[in-house]
């Protein structure tokens, strides 16, 4: 056999693997539907990049639908799935908002008694974190209130800027926490990263190379400790042997040929919605692969997303900056039942663009609109006079909330695509309103002369956790702490399926130092480990 | 390729609407929205010319009031019409000045700076209140 390990997805989780287990000389092969993302296209500097940046780094799969996208029917879902399938994943495109988990995101059960803990803690991933900062090139403070102290990130945080600074003079007003917020943004050279210009292009790539993407600071490395990386390279199902064991994957090329790729191990980086798709892809169960406990693709996670704009008397040029966040707040995070709901959320400080932005429905609210006579004293009242909390909010496993097969849609070579069903329950409603409610009253303490709850919007499905649940028992979980399946021992997943609960934070930096830890526990169990001759 | 002079007027009509002259600045024709800049928009983005003249025929022949009134109802038209209409006006560099606002400009990070929050204490009150997370619970 030509390779010891197959891994389907070239995101971050699937990066970390393949560079880590090429280090100890492990023959790595990766599968990636994608392409190489193409910076000549994030032109920041042409007036039209507004509208270009919307088709060629768009978040969603079913309007981009580029050659690497699968469709995802999201009429039944309150949320829409969005990510970016090509090297690098969605590290191509996300706001590098880098947040560690707290300690008591896992032990939700034991200390709120509610969902479940993780199988393993804090401080079991704390090295990891600290690995995969250096390795992200993150920005950022130690000794955050808001976690247990040790080292931090290895570059400084991103300049506060005005506005942060005065939503951080009225934090410490009204007696609540702040940081300077941590970012993946090299706030100098840094490695194969360039320096920040603070453009606040983040979200539709960086044309500086100064942002923490794995297409970046992991690939090229990669690449030189000879893994191989086949792009365009579509899984359609795992290749399952009488014995139970997998042998690798069947895939489609750019020009439709089909192939099968054997591997001792394989590892699914594919996403909280393309490795549950996967899964039930494969095998000759009706209920898929891997999911004797029938959880496969159920439990989805997305978090729901609220913001808060503040609009002030004083001048922020804040239509850019970095995006990333200047600061964030932790201050309502951990449980407080007193409040109607359990869990919390985590707060980011951001930009909010340029005069295009300042024009739309989203996060101004309809109701809102500025068309019309006063139209041109409105937009100067917004822009680069305003700054916005980004909300993430923690939303709770749930059976109903999952995906499934979609048989009708199927993705360019006959695969059957997604299906995701999701809606947001009492909790995350109660949690988002008290959330927005309190960072209205952060922004009017800032000093701002008016503030904006915008109005719920679908498209914000940044964050896909859940759908293989890790746990102890194979009865109720999909895999082990390890990442390996409990049903299948040669199959893992190293990605955010694995989440048994989703924390109200970006999810990367967990799902970076899992991938590493996971990583490491298969280098260490090599010798024992089984795999497909 | 391009738009008729029918569709033009049409379109400068209701982007007139939209945004018209205040704040010392043109409205929305006068500053070349259903012109030059239409031009530059649909190459930027040829993909929006169908469904503009779509949005376009759809009020053919309503005063643009009532014409927007329509538009507005209709997500798909009221989309295309809201992005090429401030799109297009925004790419004026006379209306960029004007707002003052200079397009993305690099503004690298002094590394070598002390940071403000720590010379002038901005953060101390949070150190000095402590810990805020709950520490993982020992058995
Ligand atoms: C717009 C946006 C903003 C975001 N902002 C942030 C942020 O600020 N902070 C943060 O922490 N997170 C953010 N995220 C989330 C972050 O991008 C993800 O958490 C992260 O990329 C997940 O890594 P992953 O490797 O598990 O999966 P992904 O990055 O999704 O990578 C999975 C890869 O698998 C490939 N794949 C899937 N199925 C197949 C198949 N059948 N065959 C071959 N290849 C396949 C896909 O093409 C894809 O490249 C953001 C995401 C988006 C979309
Ligand atoms: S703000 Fe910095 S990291 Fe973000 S896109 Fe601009 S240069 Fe890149």
């Amino acid at each position: 056999m030509e390779h010891d390990v197959l891994i389907v997805g070239a995101g971050p989780s699937g990066a970390i693997t393949a560079k880590r287990l090429a280090e100890e000389g492990l023959r790595v092969l990766v599968l990636e539907q994608g392409d190489w993302p193409d910076y000549s296209k994030a032109t920041v500097h042409r007036e039209d990049f507004p509208l270009t940046a919307g088709r060629d780094w768009g978040w969603d799969p079913n309007l981009r639908q580029a050659p690497g996208d699968y469709p995802i029917d999201d009429a039944d879902s309150d949320i829409t799935a969005l990510m970016w399938n090509g090297v690098g994943g969605g590290t191509v495109v996300y706001a590098a908002q880098w947040q560690r988990n707290m300690p008591s995101d896992f032990r939700v059960k034991t200390l709120d008694g509610i969902a479940d803990d993780w199988p393993l803690t804090y401080e079991d991933l704390e090295p990891y974190y600290v690995r995969v900062e250096r390795d992200f090139g993150i920005s950022g403070l130690a000794n955050d209130t808001a976690f247990p102290p040790g080292e931090g990130p290895p570059l400084p945080p991103v300049p506060l800027g005005p506005a942060g600074r005065r939503v951080a003079k009225a934090h410490n007003d009204l007696g609540w926490h702040w940081w300077p917020a941590p970012n993946a943004i090299a706030t100098r050279e840094y490695g194969r990263l360039h320096a920040c210009q603070q453009v606040g292009t983040c979200l539709q790539a960086c044309a500086y190379g100064a942002k923490g993407t794995a297409d970046l600071t992991h690939w090229p490395r990669a690449l030189e400790l000879g893994v191989e990386l086949r792009t365009r390279a579509r899984v359609s199902e795992l290749i399952v042997r009488p014995d139970g064991l997998v042998a690798g994957a069947r895939y489609v090329d750019a020009d439709g040929n089909e192939h099968e790729a054997r591997a001792g191990v394989t590892v699914l980086a594919a996403n909280g919605v393309g490795t549950p798709r996967l899964l039930l892809l494969s095998g000759d169960s009706p209920d898929g692969l891997a999911n004797s406990s029938g959880m496969v693709g159920k439990r989805l996670m997305m978090h729901p997303f609220g913001t808060v704009v503040g609009v002030f008397d004083e001048d922020f040029r804040a239509w850019q900056g970095p995006w990333g966040q200047f600061i964030h707040s932790l201050e309502f995070y951990e449980t407080d039942e007193s409040r109607g709901f359990v869990r919390g959320a985590k707060w980011g400080l951001q930009p909010t663009g340029g005069p295009f932005s300042m024009t739309s429905a989203y996060p101004w609210g309809a109701e809102n609109e500025i068309w019309g006579p006063g139209f041109q004293d409105a937009v100067r009242g917004r822009l680069g006079h305003s700054t916005m909390w980004g909300i993430i909010a923690e939303d709770l496993p749930e059976e109903s909330n999952r995906v499934v097969l979609d048989r009708v849609n199927r993705d360019a070579d006959g695969v059957p695509g997604a299906k995701i069903e999701y809606r947001l329950s009492e909790n995350s409603r109660r949690l988002v309103e008290f959330h927005q409610a309190r960072a209205k009253e952060s922004l009017l303490a800032a000093g701002a002369r008016d503030v904006v709850v915008a109005p719920f919007i679908r498209s914000t499905g940044w964050h896909l956790l859940g759908t293989t649940v890790m746990g102890t028992d194979p009865a109720t979980s999909v895999v082990d702490a390890q990442g390996r399946c409990h049903d299948v021992p040669n199959l893992f997943v190293f990605d955010g399926s694995v989440w048994p609960t989703s924390a109200g934070m970006n999810p990367t930096a967990t799902i970076a130092a899992l991938a590493l830890r996971f990583a490491e526990q298969l280098i260490e169990s090599r010798r024992e480990q089984k795999v497909a001759a | 390729m391009a738009l008729t002079d029918a569709q033009r007027a049409q379109l400068g009509a209701l982007a007139d609407q939209l945004i018209p002259a205040g704040g010392g600045m043109p409205s929305a024709s006068e500053a070349g929205v259903a012109g030059r800049y239409l031009d530059e928009v649909l190459t930027s983005l040829p993909d929006l010319k169908a469904p503009l003249e779509t949005a376009l025929a759809a009020v053919d022949g309503l005063e643009p009031e009532a014409a927007l009134a329509v538009l507005r109802d209709d997500p798909a038209a009221w989309g295309v019409l809201t992005a090429v209409v401030p799109a297009g006006y925004f790419m004026n560099p006379a209306i960029r000045e004007a707002i003052g606002y200079p397009g993305l400009e690099r503004r690298p990070i002094d590394a070598t700076a002390a940071p403000d929050y720590l010379a002038d204490g901005l953060l101390d009150s949070v150190v000095a209140r402590g810990p805020v997370y709950r520490p993982t619970p020992t058995d």
